[in-house]
């Protein structure tokens, strides 16, 4: 019984298309899974699900009636109820408020009544197997596998008749994604419909009665339980254009057998108690190392600390084999290591600044002249210089960077970097969110880096992009390394396949 | 995204041991911030016995330091609700010299006490309104928003005084609420203390308080689960003012003058007294207890520098280090956020 | 410069409206333009100006950067400056020692804000009432006479040079260029402005931005102390009550100069001129015999009026968030 239904969903942003005409048909009392990369559309289908966004075109379908989300909050009246990656708590209120927050059962002046919240919640809990003495703890104190249970909890207390789980277990353990799996099966069998977003291979079969492929931004495939494979669903996943993929490595430059040998960074089993564990990589000169993993794979937090902005509890790093450990960004800057921020708006740009300040901002102490007087002819000749050199296109250097295109401002921010001579450049997600033409043009002068001899790095959720650019791959998952390839072992499935532990068993 | 704040380790909760209820409750009191304000305040009261050979002990001065911690502990309520929502108010002083200055007008015209206190309360609230829609209509940071009305409203305070004082107080007022006493504290201190206790349970039990909890620890999601932020905030703000009032009309029955001076440097004796009770100036967190133990230790800082012959104006270096210290001291033991824990 | 902070269109509207207050209070009073008066309103204007030059520092480093401390800086700096004159110690000496005074106050500050993570507000409050106390106590709440100084201490305050008041052209202008050359032009400067625009994006560039916050703070201090001793000589009397209003009327010269109060942006031209126009207002108004309140309370008006007409103008959609840092909590700070 198709209880939620979208039919030919269609969704820009500013010229690109996210979903390019999704069908999707949800069902009560089964899982459906969403599976497909990042970028493939899976969170903007979402939004669109829960009311967040408006579909361009499409409609959506609930018991077979036409229904057009207005908000987030008409579509929890419309019993649909989203568990995201993020979790939005209280941290200082107890795990009780935090599932009424908002609906509060109150007497007629509002006085709150604990004990019919607690009688109310207390199925709930049991159906997530829950204790009750949880209810009275503080937020904070929970891990954030008992915070999503907590999510959950106030999912059903809404009475979510859909309930969509967004790569819940990005942040889990393996005993906690095992208990949320038994624990999906339960409210599926009580009747709800669930919809599980994944890009763990493993996962499928475990709980998925249905599965959807989804790349770029359209469903490459729709099956039942048992009607597929695992390699069938990596091909799905890693596009069409996997043969071409492979095409363009047989052109890659063959490295040097002995470059890996000596390394010009080495981070030796770099573990942080956090993020990541037992690190080894070995990043040659004049060659280009993608790191591939899927979100929370601990590689942004390798490359950070490498850069001083977080403190290892274990391992070590080298440069040019002398041991390093910079102790915050300004210092690995000075050594020879640089590192492209993976969230642009955040972390990168200067949004209300012009091109040129952007450009130069890690290494103004080169323009310094006497009493830190800054060479501004030399500055802005320079800014000039790298702006012609990366094809930035703006008025002038002093246009401020937030009028610049998308694309642009991303060539901006990697002309920062790219534009000073490192021994180490980490890249990460350097295309992030970015028209195709200025994806090949930056492709190509990460190549002209490595040409230079720079040892550079690219830290990618992109496959195609770290295929084709790549010279070696190192695979991380949940914060370990668990593969290295090079040369022709580097194949989309094989990739692909260590990075969500494909063919391993569920243990 | 990677950079998050600290992504915690996979571990799972354990749930607390069991014991007497009773018992973990009291632990948890010691433990937690309000344990080390009582402690503080024990201290602080056998130092100041000793410093002062027993004159602490005087019933005058026992009176005083009730009613003057009565007049910073009503307000001290209404900003403890303001900061919680993540907000703050520094004219409170100047609002209280105003507030004193128009009701005192309407006494020297010779209305009686029944007919004057409720307007103390109005005019006061009407302040705290002018404040909620500079801030939130305005959009205009709280911080700089108040230290605007700070300065326009002693500029009023003048325009109402002109050069004069008012003096014309009627001196009933000191009698009902500083001399008369209700179960040996006076009138003014049992105000208080049934305030703070009606608030205590206000924010503890009513939906409406919980809400303000919830917009101090994460505005953006109490937005979306249909809190009315704004709403509650203007609420917030208003409540203050209309506290800061009946502050004033205390303030008079203490000492029944109006200068243009009335005032000066109130809210900061407030806003330490907060801070000091553990409310975290971020938001969300933070407890009405806290905020008594606060303005009691406020209250015996500046009468034990009186009562030990210190030189009053190391009130002000104490008041400040004071609240440097428990800025430190809250990162050791942050206070509660008010959560039902039972 | 370019677009770092400089805004020629909001300057202009300050020179207009400076005019504008001008020809109000002169069309009362013609003699509010003659050179004696014009000489006065400089002579006021020039200790807050200095004043607010710190606090646009601060105020530029952003993520809730304040300091409501600066006129108790400038009243300690000055008191501990008096002592020292009536100590025997030459006025050169003593001035120094107000302007160290004023640095190492600012110094803390800078290390309470960067090392403790304290917010600047509650900091600065807080050292407010440390360094007001102080003073107080230094002086018994009484003033320190200097009216027996050698005359060319209190020059520094009263003298003139070229007809133009003493301190105007020989502290205020060199200070005024030496800060527009630190905030434009050097490392410095433009660091912090980086650093006002995004916080995270400037430490993953390579700048220290705690480092660059604590300095800024120390030049507030450093500064503020000068203004406190010239005040002193100007008066001819070290206060512990000093510069009580500096602190909102600096924040308010900031913010109507264009700073923006979150950091980033804005200049110490815009300052400047803000100070002129609030200078012209103040004078006017105590020359018509207004109460020195009267002063505080419009520039209470005129601080929120400039923010406001900011909100506007950007269409930015600020809700109340409180003016801290908005990163708190974050592992980046």
């Amino acid at each position: 019984m198709t209880a939620f239904e979208l039919k030919n969903i269609v969704k820009s942003f500013g010229g690109v298309k996210a979903l390019k005409g999704v069908d999707l048909q949800i069902e009560s009392g089964r899982t459906h899974v969403l599976l497909g990369e990042n970028g493939a559309g899976k969170s903007t289908l979402i939004k669109i699900l829960t009311g967040a966004l408006t579909p361009d075109e499409g409609t959506i379908l609930i018991d077979g009636e036409a229904c057009a989300l207005r908000n987030p909050e008409h579509a929890q009246a419309m019993g649909i109820a989203a568990v995201y990656q993020e979790p939005m708590i209280y941290p200082h209120l107890s795990v009780l408020e935090n599932i009424f927050m908002g609906r509060e059962i109150a007497g007629p002046l509002g006085f709150v009544r604990r004990d019919a919240m607690r009688t109310s919640v207390r199925p709930v809990l049991a159906e997530l197997d829950l204790p009750e003495t949880l209810l009275s703890r503080p937020m904070s104190s929970l891990s954030l596998g008992y915070q999503q249970l907590v999510l959950i909890a106030k999912a059903l207390v809404q009475n979510a008749r859909l309930i969509i789980f967004d790569e819940p277990t990005s942040i889990l353990s393996r005993a906690e994604s095992q208990r949320l799996f038994a624990i999906i099966g339960r409210l599926r069998d009580g009747g709800r419909a669930i919809v599980y977003i994944t890009h763990r291979l493993e996962e499928v079969p475990q709980i998925g009665d249905r599965v959807t492929v989804l790349t770029d931004g359209q469903v490459t495939g729709a099956y039942r339980a048992g009607e597929f494979s695992e390699t069938t669903l990596l091909e799905l996943m890693a596009g069409k254009k996997s043969r071409e993929i492979e095409r363009e490595i047989e052109e890659h430059r063959d490295i040097a057998a002995d470059a890996v040998r000596h390394p010009v960074l080495t981070v030796e089993n770099l573990t942080h108690e956090s993020y990541f564990a037992d690190v080894t990589w070995r990043i040659p000169g004049g060659v280009i190392t993608g790191i591939y993993g899927l979100v929370g794979s601990g590689r942004s937090e390798v490359a950070l600390s490498v850069f001083g902005f977080l403190r290892p509890s274990g391992g070590r790093v080298l440069l040019d084999g002398r041991a390093v450990a910079p102790a915050d960004p300004a210092e690995a800057i000075a050594i020879g290591i640089g590192y492209l921020p993976e969230d642009r708006k955040l972390q990168g740009i200067f949004a209300t600044k012009p091109l040129e300040s952007n450009l130069t901002s890690n290494r103004l102490g080169a323009f310094a002249r006497t009493l830190g007087l800054l060479d501004f002819k030399e500055l802005f000749a320079e800014a000039g210089r790298v702006m012609a050199r990366y094809n930035i296109k703006a008025q002038s250097s002093r246009t401020m960077l937030s009028t610049l295109s998308g694309g642009n401002q991303q060539k901006g921010l990697f002309a920062r970097w790219a534009g000073k001579p490192f021994k180490v450049l980490i890249l990460d997600e350097p295309t992030r969110g970015i028209d195709v033409r200025t994806k090949d043009e930056i492709h190509d002068f990460i190549r002209d880096l490595a040409a230079q001899g720079v040892a550079v790095v690219v830290i990618s959720s992109d496959l195609k992009e770290v295929l084709s650019v790549s010279d070696r791959i190192i695979v991380m998952r949940d914060g370990k390394v668990v593969d290295e390839v090079a040369g022709a072992q580097m194949t989309p499935e094989r990739v692909l396949g260590s990075a969500i532990g494909a063919g391993k068993a569920a243990a | 995204m990677s950079l998050k704040a600290g992504a915690r380790p996979d571990k799972l909760a354990k749930p607390p041991a069991s014991a007497h209820g009773w018992v973990r409750a009291a632990a948890r009191f010691a433990k937690g911030r309000e344990g080390v304000l009582l402690i503080t305040l024990c201290l602080l009261v056998i130092v100041i016995s000793i410093g002062s050979h027993g004159a602490f002990w005087a019933p005058v001065n026992l009176n005083n330091l009730m009613v003057s911690a009565a007049v910073t502990a009503i307000p001290a309520i209404g900003m403890t609700l303001v900061i919680l929502t993540g907000g703050i108010d520094v004219s409170i002083g100047s609002m209280l010299g105003l507030v004193a200055a128009i009701g005192g007008k309407f006494f020297e015209a010779g209305w009686s006490i029944p007919a004057v206190a409720p307007l103390f309360c109005l005019i006061g609230a009407a302040f705290g309104l002018v404040n909620a829609a500079i801030i939130i209509g305005g959009r205009v940071p709280p911080v700089v928003a108040t230290l605007g009305t700070l300065s326009i409203f002693r500029m009023c305070v003048f325009l109402v005084l002109g050069a004069s004082w008012i003096t014309m107080i009627p001196p009933e007022l000191t009698v009902i609420f500083i001399s008369d006493r209700l179960w040996f504290l006076p009138v003014a201190s049992v105000m208080a203390l049934v305030l703070m206790a009606v608030f205590a349970f206000f924010l503890r039990s009513f939906r409406l308080g919980r809400h303000i909890y919830a917009i101090g620890n994460n505005e953006e999601a109490a937005r979306l689960a249909g809190v009315p932020v704004a709403r509650i905030k203007l609420y917030a703000y208003t409540l203050l003012g209309m506290f800061t009032g009946i502050a004033a009309l205390l303030t008079l029955g203490q000492s029944p003058l109006v200068q243009t001076s009335t005032g000066t440097g109130f809210e900061l004796a407030v806003i330490a007294a907060v801070v000091l009770g553990g409310t975290e100036l971020s938001g969300g967190r933070g407890t009405i207890l806290g905020t008594l133990l606060g303005t009691l230790i406020v209250g015996l800082v500046n009468d034990g520098v009186v009562l030990m012959h210190i030189q009053p104006f190391w009130g002000g270096v104490l008041l400040g280090g004071i609240i440097l210290l428990s800025i430190g001291v809250n990162q050791r033991w942050p206070g509660r956020g008010g959560e039902a824990t039972e | 410069m370019g677009a770092t902070g400089f805004q020629p269109g909001r300057i202009l509207l300050l020179a207009a409206l400076t005019a504008l207050a001008l020809i109000g209070f002169a069309s009362g009073d013609p003699g509010i333009l003659s050179g004696a008066n014009l000489y006065s309103m400089a002579v006021f204007a020039v200790e807050i100006g200095i004043i607010a030059f710190g606090q646009t520092l601060v105020i530029c480093g952003g993520d809730g950067g304040i300091d409501l401390s600066v006129g108790a800086i400038a009243a300690l700096s000055q008191v501990l400056m008096g002592m020292a004159l009536q100590a025997g110690i030459p006025w050169p000496a003593s001035v120094l020692i107000a302007a160290a005074g004023g640095t190492v106050m600012g110094a803390v500050n800078g290390v309470l804000v960067t090392c403790f993570r304290i917010e600047p507000i509650i900091t600065t409050l807080a050292t407010m009432f440390v360094f007001d106390g102080l003073a107080l106590v230094l002086t018994g709440g009484i003033n320190i006479d200097l009216t027996t100084m050698p005359q060319t201490f209190l020059d520094l305050g009263q003298g003139s040079v070229f007809s133009l008041p003493f301190q105007l052209l020989c502290i205020y202008l060199p200070v005024f260029v030496i800060l527009i050359a630190l905030q434009h032009r050097t490392l410095f400067g433009r660091s912090l402005y980086l650093v006002g625009t995004n916080t995270l994006s400037a430490r993953l560039t390579g700048i220290r931005v705690d480092r660059l916050r604590a300095w800024t703070y120390v030049i507030a201090g450093l500064l503020s102390g000068l203004a406190g001793a010239i005040g002193a000589a100007r008066l001819g009397t070290a206060s512990p009550t000093a510069s009580e209003q500096a602190n909102l009327i600096s924040i308010a010269i900031v913010v109507l100069g264009g700073s923006s109060i979150f950091g980033g942006d804005g200049s110490v031209v815009g300052t400047a001129v803000a100070t002129v126009l609030i200078g012209v207002v103040n004078y006017g108004l105590s020359y018509n015999d207004f109460n020195p309140i009267y002063q505080a309370g419009v520039m209470g008006i005129i601080l929120i009026v400039a923010v406001l007409i900011e909100n506007l103008a950007s269409g930015r959609n600020w809700s109340a968030v409180p003016f801290l840092s908005l990163a708190k909590g974050k592992s980046s700070g």
